[in-house]
């Protein structure tokens, strides 16, 4: 009867477990095998149809990275991507910490109206949002039509370049950003920021030594899932950024869908996955050492 | 309004702050700090409004040529025309075939596990309800391309099951989490109360513990939806030639129509996932998804 009872409990969080290691799981694992040379078994049918593919009789070999490594436009778009990542992240981060403390300080209508806008770009579809920032910033867009209405003819225009692809990530990527942030802030009691504020301590100061470290694990949260999301992201750099140098996730799916280079797609997204995993390192340690002081406490 | 109550707060911040600076110093430190947060508040709102604005001219513009602000000529020709071109419809049409299946099948296979994690005893419940969440742990296109290796094997490319199951992977976190959330928000006290009175397992389930947590489940099943929706390089890469949706639709709008077309489309495809998103505004915003993230 006890079997029984726990067969059926298993049998019920079974179905999204099993769905996560099916197709997230496997497809990784067999991703791997591929890209060190391995291109039987589940790999035949993606790599009858690929072109240029590297294979092995042996243990491994290392061909695909060095051959992926040696292009040089796959170089610079894995530069363009790790340094649009690191801008765009950083600027999220200010962002969204200047919105939420100025929302949680003022507790006043226009704290309120300043949340609540930098929310909208969540109800809009990343498609849209990526088109109509192209609209907006290109040669005949708002900004350069203002620029030019009050004499700077000569403004650069942003369309299809890394600086949209910059901009139209963190338009993107702010309401995540608030919405921790100021969740994390809520749980924080004004006191403890306004004494500092008393003892002589500027807004800045007060906020990055005690707010911060306070409000470490969403400010942490914030910056690894916005990192992930932007190294991960097709549409946007796809729609507004240049042809090349572009960010990894439009030339992966090129070299994928149009060259049929199935192999060196592999390789773009494990490097992909390699530097996801350094961005996880800070909230793998945050979770961690979370755990062990409120563990340790025994509150 | 609040006004009452936050009246003190700010009284005893001002006799703070009287005590440590001197009197005329201290109105041009506030006037100086509400200019700054106005300007502030206008650039936030030209940053984030401004595209949305001018996507919406777009979609009523007749003639607009640089450098005027507003359209030359309004016109809503490109409203009707939209409706000619049949591949444009029928991408609509699909879009709204695939999300009511791919939320029905994630309701389906999540829910069970949902009141599991909730009130029954899973060892290791927190790793396993974790383990979920890798599907957005990775970088998006890159697990991607590596399920599409997997679905060339098993002959899912192109395919309509192969574009509801990449659409179902973004949908699986959603519909775990807030439901179970929302069962364990339902107090034990009242399905012991039920169980009481002779009500069966059964029967307190329908009778108690899901009407209590329907409002949390259907949170869950419009996010879910809203993914379906919008999950455009997924789709594109699963689903094309075969399966264009909407969002994949927007793709090629954008390269190869005039853009009075693209916007009137792009405001078209907009307009239900506002609509959702408005339904469950205050729950996302109150934190449902920001406690998702410490569970």
């Amino acid at each position: 009867m006890k079997v029984l009872r726990r067969f059926g409990q298993l049998l019920m969080v079974a179905p999204p477990l099993a769905i996560i290691a099916v197709f997230v799981g496997l497809p990784i694992v067999i991703s791997v095998i591929y890209t060190l040379g391995h291109v039987g078994g589940l790999n035949s049918a993606v790599s009858a149809i690929a072109l240029h593919d590297v294979s092995t009789r042996g243990l491994l070999t290392w061909a695909a990275y060095s051959q992926v490594f040696a292009e040089h436009d796959f170089i610079a778009s894995l530069i363009a991507s790790v340094v649009v990542t690191i801008v765009s992240t950083a600027v999220v981060l200010v962002v969204s910490w200047a919105i939420a403390l100025y929302a949680w300080r003022a507790r006043s209508r226009l704290g309120r109206v300043l949340s609540a806008l930098a929310i909208v770009p969540m109800f809009i579809p990343v498609v849209i949002a990526s088109y109509a920032m192209l609209q907006f910033w290109t040669y005949d867009g708002f900004i350069k039509t203002v620029a030019n209405g009050i004499g700077m003819a000569n403004f650069p225009s942003f369309g299809y370049s890394l600086q949209l692809v910059v901009i139209a990530e963190i338009w993107v990527s702010v309401p995540f950003g608030v919405l921790m942030i100021s969740a994390g802030l809520t749980g924080i009691p004004p006191s403890a920021f306004e004494a500092a504020r008393d003892a002589g301590a500027s807004v800045a100061r007060a906020t990055w030594g005690i707010l911060v470290p306070m409000n470490l694990l969403p400010t942490i949260i914030v910056t690894c899932f916005t990192g992930i999301s932007i190294l991960g992201s097709f549409t946007v750099p796809y729609l507004v950024g240049p042809t090349s140098p572009n960010l990894l996730g439009p030339e992966a799916t090129e070299t994928f869908t149009n060259f049929h280079e199935s192999q060196q797609a592999e390789v773009m997204a494990m490097v992909l996955f390699g530097l996801a995993i350094i961005v996880a390192v800070p909230y793998v340690w945050a979770t961690y050492r979370t755990n062990k002081t409120t563990g340790g406490q025994a509150t | 309004m609040s006004v009452g109550v936050v009246a003190p707060v700010q009284s005893a911040q001002e006799t703070a702050e009287q005590r440590a600076r001197p009197a005329s110093r201290r109105a041009v430190r506030i006037n100086g700090a509400r200019v700054v947060s106005s300007v502030a508040v206008v650039l936030l709102f030209v940053f984030i409004f401004g595209p949305l604005l001018w996507l919406v001219l777009w979609a009523f513009a007749g003639a607009w040529r640089y450098p005027a602000l507003l359209p030359q000529q309004w016109s809503l020709s490109w409203w009707l025309k939209v409706f000619d071109y049949p591949s444009l419809l029928h991408s609509v049409a699909l879009s709204f075939i695939f999300a009511p299946i791919v939320t029905a099948l994630s309701a389906v296979i999540c829910l069970p596990a949902a009141y599991a994690f909730s009130r029954l005893r899973i060892p290791g419940r927190r790793a396993l309800m974790i383990s979920l969440f890798s599907v957005n742990a990775f970088p998006m296109i890159g697990l991607y391309i590596t399920i599409a290796t997997l679905f060339y094997a098993l002959n899912l490319m192109g395919t309509f099951f192969g574009v509801v199951l990449i659409q179902l992977l973004g949908t699986i976190v959603f519909m775990t989490w807030i439901p179970t959330a929302a069962f364990s928000a339902v107090p034990r006290s009242f399905e012991d109360a039920a169980r009481d009175v002779g009500a069966s397992r059964l029967r307190t389930f329908f009778s108690v513990t899901l009407p209590l947590a329907a409002p949390g489940i259907f949170v869950a099943m419009v996010l879910a939806f809203l993914v379906s929706l919008d999950t455009a390089q997924g789709t594109f890469l699963v689903g094309i030639p075969n399966y264009v949706t909407m969002p994949v639709q927007m793709y090629s709008l954008v390269s190869d129509y005039p853009p009075e077309a693209a916007a009137v489309f792009a405001v078209l495809l907009a307009i239900p996932s506002v609509i959702l998103m408005l339904l469950v505004r205050k729950h996302v915003m109150g934190g449902a998804l920001a406690h998702g993230f410490q569970v």
